[in-house]
C-alpha cells in the first residue's frame, strides 16, 4: 500500500492504494467516480478515458500510484467545462448515444480533440475517435455531434 | 484482468533508476508510458516484483540538436514528436509517422524508448529508427554504451539490453536537404499494429529500406537498400524487394510475400517521386 | 441442472453445470470460482488453482464433427448433433430438372457479441426481506429470475432481479450463463454481497458466441434467371452446450427458413445439423441466423447473375415478391405481410447511383483501386408471438408484453413495462406513445423497467419485439386509462361522458374544461369528488399481443460501394445507402440510430470480427488486439431512406427495427467485393472478408481464369 495525493476533479485527495490498482479502479472503487467505464482494460476501447495533467489518458493503463502528485479530471469533473457542456448538448441533439456505455470516454476524447483542434474536419473527428469503440450507434451520431459542438463553440465563444 | 501484486518505485534520476533496477534485476521492470507494459501486466502475460517508474526522470525527457544529429530522450512521447515539441532530424517524417501510431491517448504516454525496448516486431519506432540509422545510448551499472539500432534489436520482444540497463535516448543523424523519407503501414484498422510496415529513406549512399511485422524484428532490406543507394529505378528495385522479403519470411506465404513487397514498393515509389 | 433448448425429444440434452464437473468441453469453461475481497486478489487465488485434466481429442469443425469417426462431446449421444432436421417444401421435382443449377459453399465465421459493457452480476441475501437480491446486466430480468429460481431451488418470490442501466446486449445478455448461477449460489452461502464483472478476455473466451454457419447450397433456376429452388446442407456450429432457455436450436431452422429471402422461390430442400463442438456455447446475436441466411441467398443471387451474364439488379427485379402479391407466403411458410420490395431496391439503387459506379469501373486504369457495388435485401420478422414461438417449441413463449400505467395525484405518469431498454430508447418512444394516448406532454411520463419487484412480468428486449409488444401494451393500457380520465372529467364538468374529449392535458366539454391535475387529485386523494361507485386511483394494467402472432416483416435494401486494393486485399467502404420500411415510425431518430448501429455490427461481421480456433480448440482472438472492432474510421455514415407501409395487425402499424441493420451488410459487402472482381469471376464466400481472404480468392479466380484460356 502506498499513500498518494492528487488533485481529483479540482479537489485534493489523499488515499492509500495497493500499488497494482489501476487509476480506473481507483476512481471507480475507491472514489466512487463511476463515469470512467471499463470496456477492455487493455487500452483498446477508450471507455476509460480521463485527463491527467492535460493529457488524454486511458485510466486502465495507468496505475493510481503513477498519478501521485498529478491532476486528474474525469467526466464528473467537467460539469462546468464549456467544451464538455457544448458536447453534451450536441450528443443529446444528435442521438449520439444509445446504451451510453462509451459516452463518457467519447466526451473526454472529443473534448481533447476540440481543445487541440477547434475546427476539425469529419476525417479528423473520425481519426480522433479511432481508438474509441461504440457498439451501439455506428458512430454517425457521435461524429455529427462533435461537429455540431465545434460549430457551437466557434459561433458562441464565451466572452472572457 | 488485474495485475499480480508488485511494488512501485519512482526513480528520480538515471543513476537512481540504475541502482533501483540493480537490486533484483530479474524481478524488476522499468515502466515508462506503460502503454505496452500496462496491458501485459493486466493480462498477467508478464509479472514484475517491482516496477521502477522512469517517467519522472528529467534526463530522459530531454532532446537536443547535436549539429549533424539530433538526440531524442527515451522518455519523449509519441505525441510530443507528433506535435513537433522536439527537434526533428527528418524534415517532418518522424512527426507524420508518430501520428500514425496507435491512438492519441496512447501517444500522449507511450514513449519512443519504451517502444524500442519493447521490441514488438510490428511496432513503428524500431523500424523507423533502424531506417534512420539511429544509435541508442544506453546506461547501466557498468556505465554508458552506444549501440546501433541494428545491434540493439534481437527478436520478438527481445533486445540486447542487459538486465538493469536502460535506454537514455537515440542519436538520429539528420537527413540531407535532398533526402526523402516515407513509410507505409498496412493494418486492419486505424491505430492497430501494422500487418506490414515499410520505411524507405533515400539519401545517396546512406539510403536504407526497412521492413517491420514481416519477421521476428524490424529488418534492413539489404539488396533493396544497396540498389536504392546506387540510384536504381523503381522497376529495377522490384525483384530485389521480392527477394529481400522472401528471405525474411519464416515460411513461404504468397499472400504475405505480396503484401510486404507491395508495401515496400509503395514507399519506394514515394521516395523516388515516381 | 437446467434443461435447455426447445422442448423436443429430438433435441439432445447437454447438461451445463455452473462449474465443470467430469469433463471440460471448451477453453474458457468455468472450472472453479475464487472469492476474495477484490477481483485482483481473486485472480491471485485463481493462479494457485491447479486442475488435473487429461486431454481428449478436440472437435472444432461442425462439418467434420458429423463424420462417423469424429470424437464425441457427449458419450450418451450417437453423434455430435444436438438435432438434425430437414426442411423441405414446394416443388422438389422442378429443382432436380432445372436447366441451371449452381452450387456454392458459404461460411460465416464465429464471433462474439461484444456489448461494450461486459456481463456482470452482484448478488446478496437480504436478511430483512429474506430474499436474494441480484443485480444483473441482462436483457430480461423476469425470465432470468425464472431460470435462477429453477437452478437455485428457490421460489420466484424470493428472488428480485434488478437490471438498472445495461450497457448493450445484442442477444448476448439474453441467456442465463453459468457464472451468474455460480455467483448467486455463492451468495446464498455468504453473508456479504458477491460480485463478478466479466472482463473482456472472459467475454471473448466464454460469453455467448454467435454466427458460425456453414452452407453448401445449390440454387436452381430457369435460363432467364427465374429462381426455382434452393437445396443443400446447413451446419450450425453451436458450441459445447445449449444455453438456457432456448439454446441455439433456432439458428438452424431460421437459417433454412430464411433462405428463400424476399424472392419467389418454388422449392426448398435443406438438411440442417446443429452441431456440438469444443467451443463456447452459441447464443443469439442481433439478426439471429438471418445474417448467415441473407449472406447465402444474396451471394447465390449474385453468383447466379454472374453465371447467366445478367446484372444482379435485374435478376433481383425478376424474382422479388411484388406489392400485388402481398401477403405472400414463402415456400418455408413465412407470411410476408406488407410492403413494396421493388421500391426498396429501386430506391437504394438510385441512392447509390449504379450507372455512375459502372462508369467508374469502365474508366478505371490499371493500378488504380478496384471499385464494386453490392446489394442485399433483407426481411426482418418482428412481433411474432404465440403461434411462432410455440411452433418452435420454445421453453418460454414470449407471446405478449404487459404494461402498468399510473397517473399520480399531481398528474405525472409512471409507466412500468417488462421489456428492458439497453440502448433502444424505450424511455423516449414509450413515453411518446403514452403521452399520445393520454393527450399530455411526453415530459410528464416516466418509463420504468428493469426491476422484477416493480414491473409487470415481461420477456425482455430481443428479437425486434419491444416496440410491437411493449409499445402496444403501453398504447392499449394508456387508452384504457384515458377512458377513466374522461369519465371522471365528464363528471367534474357535469357533462355527458360521451360528449367530452381529451385535449392537451384537459378533459374538454364544449367551452368548459378540467385539467388532468384536478382529475388525478380527485381519483387519488379526493374520492368524494368521483362519480358514485367508481373505483379510486388512476391506474391501468394490461397485456398486449398483436392480432396475428405470425409476425410482421420489416424489410429493406442495402447498397454499398467499396474499393478493393488488389495488392493487399484491403476493402474500404466508400458509400453506404439503405432504403428501408419498418412500418410506422414512432421516433424516426431512434429508427435511424438502430439502422446505423446495426450496420456497424454487420460491417464487423462482414469485414473484421472473428474468433478463429486452432486444431486443438484454442481460441485465437481473446483480446481486442486480435479481435478487430470497427471504429469511426471504419464505419461510414449511412444514408437512409424510409418508406412507411403500416403493418395491419399492430398498434399504429409499427414493425420492429432492432435487427435489420445487422442482417444485410455481410451480404452486401461480399457482393460489392465480388462485383469489383467481376472480370475474373472471383467469389467471396467467407466472412469476415479479411485482406488475406480477399486476396487469396482473387488469386484463385485468376489462376482458374488463366487455366481456362
Ligand atoms: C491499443 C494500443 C495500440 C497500439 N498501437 C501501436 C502501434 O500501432 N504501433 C506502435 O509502435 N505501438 C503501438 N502501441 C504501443 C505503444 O506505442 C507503446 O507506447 C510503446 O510500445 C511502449 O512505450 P511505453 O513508454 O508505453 O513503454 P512501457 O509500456 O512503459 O514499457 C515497455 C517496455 O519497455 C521497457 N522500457 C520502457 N522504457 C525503457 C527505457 N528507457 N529503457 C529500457 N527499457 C525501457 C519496459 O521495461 C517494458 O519492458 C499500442 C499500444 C496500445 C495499448
Ligand atoms: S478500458 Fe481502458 S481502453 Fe478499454
Ligand atoms: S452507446 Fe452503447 S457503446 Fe456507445
Amino acid at each position: 500500500m502506498t499513500k498518494i495525493r492528487m488533485t481529483l476533479n479540482g479537489a485534493p485527495v489523499v488515499r492509500e492504494v495497493e500499488d497494482r490498482t489501476s487509476l480506473a479502479d481507483f476512481l471507480r472503487e475507491e472514489c466512487g467516480l463511476t463515469a470512467t467505464h471499463l470496456g477492455c482494460e487493455h487500452g483498446a476501447c477508450g471507455a476509460c478515458s480521463v485527463d491527467v495533467d492535460g493529457l488524454l489518458t486511458r485510466a486502465c493503463l495507468k496505475f493510481a500510484v503513477q498519478c501521485d502528485g498529478r491532476t486528474v479530471t474525469t467526466l464528473e469533473g467537467l460539469n462546468q467545462d464549456r467544451v464538455t457542456e457544448a458536447l453534451r448538448d450536441a450528443f443529446h441533439r444528435a442521438h449520439a448515444l444509445q446504451c451510453g456505455f462509451c459516452t463518457p470516454g467519447m466526451l473526454v476524447t472529443a473534448r481533447d480533440l476540440l481543445l487541440r483542434n477547434p475546427q476539425p474536419s469529419e476525417a479528423e473527428i473520425r481519426d480522433a475517435l479511432a481508438g474509441n469503440i461504440c457498439r451501439c450507434t455506428g458512430y454517425a451520431g457521435i461524429v455529427h455531434a462533435i461537429a455540431l459542438a465545434a460549430d457551437e463553440l466557434i459561433r458562441h465563444p464565451r466572452s472572457l | 484482468m488485474k495485475p499480480s501484486p508488485f511494488t512501485y518505485r519512482r526513480a528520480t534520476s538515471v543513476a537512481d533508476a540504475i541502482v533501483l533496477l540493480a537490486v533484483a534485476p530479474d524481478e524488476t521492470a522499468a515502466i515508462a508510458g506503460g502503454q505496452s507494459l500496462g496491458p501485459l501486466l493486466n493480462l498477467r502475460m508478464t509479472t514484475a516484483g517491482t516496477l521502477i517508474d522512469l517517467a519522472a526522470i528529467s534526463e530522459l525527457r530531454e532532446s537536443r540538436d547535436l549539429g549533424d544529429a539530433v538526440f531524442i530522450g527515451a522518455g519523449v512521447t509519441h505525441a510530443e514528436i507528433e506535435d513537433g515539441k522536439v527537434p526533428d532530424p527528418s524534415h517532418g517524417f518522424m512527426r507524420r509517422a508518430a501520428a500514425k501510431i496507435a491512438y492519441r491517448a496512447i501517444r500522449c504516454h507511450g514513449t519512443i524508448g519504451g517502444s524500442v525496448a519493447m521490441a514488438d516486431p510490428a511496432a513503428d519506432w524500431p523500424c523507423i529508427l533502424l531506417a534512420l540509422n539511429a544509435t541508442a545510448r544506453i546506461a547501466g551499472p557498468q556505465g554508458e554504451r552506444r549501440l546501433a539500432m541494428d545491434d540493439l534489436l534481437v527478436a520478438a520482444y527481445e533486445t540486447n539490453l542487459a538486465a538493469g540497463e536502460i535506454i537514455l535516448g537515440f542519436e538520429i543523424p539528420k537527413l540531407d536537404d535532398t533526402a526523402r523519407a516515407a513509410s507505409s503501414k498496412i493494418n486492419r484498422k486505424t491505430g492497430a499494429f501494422a500487418d506490414s510496415l515499410a520505411v524507405a529513406v533515400r539519401q545517396g549512399a546512406r539510403s536504407r529500406v526497412t521492413l517491420g511485422a514481416a519477421s521476428i524484428r524490424a529488418r534492413i532490406l539489404p539488396q533493396t537498400s544497396a540498389a536504392l543507394a546506387q540510384g536504381e529505378s523503381l522497376e529495377a528495385l522490384r525483384p530485389l524487394v521480392a527477394s529481400d522479403v522472401a528471405a525474411l519470411l519464416a515460411a513461404p506465404d504468397p499472400y504475405l510475400q505480396n503484401l510486404h513487397a507491395t508495401n515496400v514498393m509503395r514507399t519506394l515509389a514515394e521516395v523516388l517521386g515516381a | 441442472m437446467l434443461e435447455a433448448g426447445p422442448e423436443l425429444d429430438a433435441f439432445r440434452q447437454s447438461p451445463y453445470p455452473a462449474l465443470a464437473n467430469g469433463k471440460v468441453r471448451y477453453v474458457g469453461q468455468a472450472i472453479a470460482a475464487c472469492v476474495a475481497p477484490t477481483r485482483a486478489q481473486a485472480e491471485d487465488l485463481a493462479e494457485q488453482v491447479g486442475v488435473d485434466c487429461s486431454e481428449l481429442p478436440a472437435v472444432v469443425d461442425a462439418v467434420q464433427a458429423m463424420a462417423p469417426d469424429s470424437a464425441r462431446l457427449f458419450d450418451t449421444w450417437p453423434d455430435n448433433a444436438f438435432i438434425i432436421r430437414t426442411i423441405g417444401a414446394g416443388d422438389q421435382e422442378a429443382m432436380k430438372q432445372a436447366p441451371v443449377r449452381l452450387r456454392r459453399q458459404f461460411r460465416m465465421n464465429r464471433q462474439a457479441t461484444v456489448s461494450l459493457e461486459t456481463r456482470g452480476c452482484v448478488a446478496y441475501w437480504d436478511q430483512r426481506l429474506d430474499e436474494l437480491l441480484v443485480y444483473l446486466s441482462t436483457q430480461g430480468g423476469h425470465v432470468m429470475r425464472l431460470g435462477l429460481a429453477q437452478a437455485l431451488g428457490l421460489p420466484e418470490n424470493q428472488i428480485r432481479v434488478i437490471a438498472p442501466d445495461v450497457g448493450g446486449g445484442f442477444g448476448g445478455k439474453n441467456r442465463l450463463l453459468p457464472e451468474e448461477i455460480a455467483v448467486c449460489a455463492i451468495a446464498l452461502k455468504r453473508n456479504h454481497p458477491v460480485r463478478w464483472i466479466e472482463d473482456r478476455r472472459e467475454h471473448l473466451l466464454a460469453s455467448v458466441h454467435c454466427r458460425d454457419h456453414h452452407y453448401d447450397l445449390t440454387i436452381s433456376a430457369e435460363r432467364d434467371g427465374t429462381i426455382i429452388g434452393i437445396e443443400g446442407d446447413v451446419h450450425i456450429d453451436a458450441g459445447a452446450y445449449a444455453l438456457w432457455p432456448t439454446g441455439s436450436f433456432m439458428e438452424a431452422s431460421m437459417a433454412a427458413g430464411n433462405l428463400p429471402g424476399p424472392y419467389r422461390v418454388r422449392g426448398l430442400n435443406v438438411n440442417t445439423w446443429t452441431v456440438a463442438t469444443n467451443k463456447a456455447p452459441m447464443g443469439p446475436y442481433r439478426g439471429v441466423a438471418r445474417p448467415g441466411a441473407c449472406f447465402a441467398i444474396e451471394r447465390l443471387v449474385d453468383e447466379l447473375a454472374l453465371h447467366l451474364g445478367m446484372e444482379p439488379y435485374d435478376l433481383r427485379k425478376l424474382n422479388l415478391v411484388s406489392r400485388a402479391e402481398m401477403p405472400y407466403t414463402t415456400v418455408s411458410g413465412m407470411k410476408l405481410d406488407t410492403g413494396d420490395y421493388h421500391d426498396a431496391l429501386d430506391t437504394a439503387a438510385r441512392m447509390i447511383d449504379r450507372p455512375a459506379i459502372r462508369k467508374q469501373q469502365r474508366e478505371r486504369r490499371p493500378g488504380e483501386l478496384r471499385i464494386g457495388v453490392g446489394f442485399a435485401i433483407y426481411t426482418e420478422q418482428s412481433g411474432h408471438g404465440v403461434v411462432e414461438w410455440s411452433k418452435r417449441k420454445s421453453r418460454v413463449v414470449p407471446g405478449y408484453e404487459a404494461a402498468n400505467v399510473r397517473m399520480l395525484p399531481d398528474g405525472s405518469v409512471n409507466v412500468h413495462v417488462g421489456t428492458q431498454n439497453h440502448g433502444q430508447g424505450h424511455e423516449t418512444s414509450f413515453a411518446q406513445i403514452a403521452a399520445h394516448e393520454l393527450g399530455i406532454d411526453p415530459a410528464l411520463v416516466k418509463i420504468r423497467y428493469g426491476d422484477t419487484a416493480t414491473t409487470p412480468f415481461g420477456f425482455g428486449t430481443f428479437a425486434s419485439r419491444s416496440i410491437v409488444f411493449a409499445g402496444g401494451a403501453v398504447a392499449t393500457t394508456s387508452r384504457k386509462l384515458a377512458q377513466k380520465i374522461k369519465a371522471i372529467g365528464a363528471h367534474l364538468l357535469q357533462a355527458d361522458p360521451s360528449s367530452v374529449e381529451i385535449r392537451d392535458g384537459h378533459v374538454v366539454a364544449g367551452s368548459a374544461s378540467v385539467p388532468f391535475r384536478d382529475i388525478a387529485r380527485a381519483a387519488n386523494i379526493r374520492q368524494e369528488l368521483l362519480p358514485v361507485g367508481m373505483e379510486p386511483t388512476l391506474e391501468a394494467s394490461g397485456t398486449y399481443e398483436p392480432g396475428d402472432s405470425a409476425g410482421v416483416f420489416s424489410y429493406g435494401t442495402h447498397a454499398v460501394v467499396v474499393s478493393v486494393d488488389e495488392d493487399s486485399g484491403v476493402v474500404k467502404i466508400l458509400d453506404y445507402a439503405v432504403a428501408e420500411d419498418c412500418g410506422t415510425m414512432i421516433n424516426p431518430m431512434i429508427v435511424d440510430g438502430q439502422v446505423q448501429g446495426g450496420i456497424a455490427q454487420g460491417i464487423g461481421t462482414g469485414l473484421f470480427e472473428e474468433i478463429p480456433f486452432n486444431a486443438d480448440g484454442q481460441p485465437l482472438a481473446t483480446t481486442f488486439a486480435d479481435y478487430i472492432m470497427p471504429c469511426a474510421t471504419e464505419v461510414p455514415t449511412v444514408r437512409i431512406a424510409h418508406s412507411v407501409t403500416p403493418a395491419l395487425v399492430t398498434e399504429y402499424g409499427v414493425k420492429g427495427v432492432g435487427e435489420g441493420g445487422a442482417i444485410a451488410p455481410p451480404a452486401a459487402l461480399a457482393n460489392a467485393v465480388a462485383d469489383a472482381f467481376r472480370d475474373c469471376k472471383a467469389s467471396f464466400n467467407e466472412t469476415p472478408l479479411t485482406p488475406r481472404r480477399v486476396w487469396e480468392a482473387a488469386q484463385r479466380a485468376r489462376r482458374e481464369a488463366g487455366a481456362l484460356t
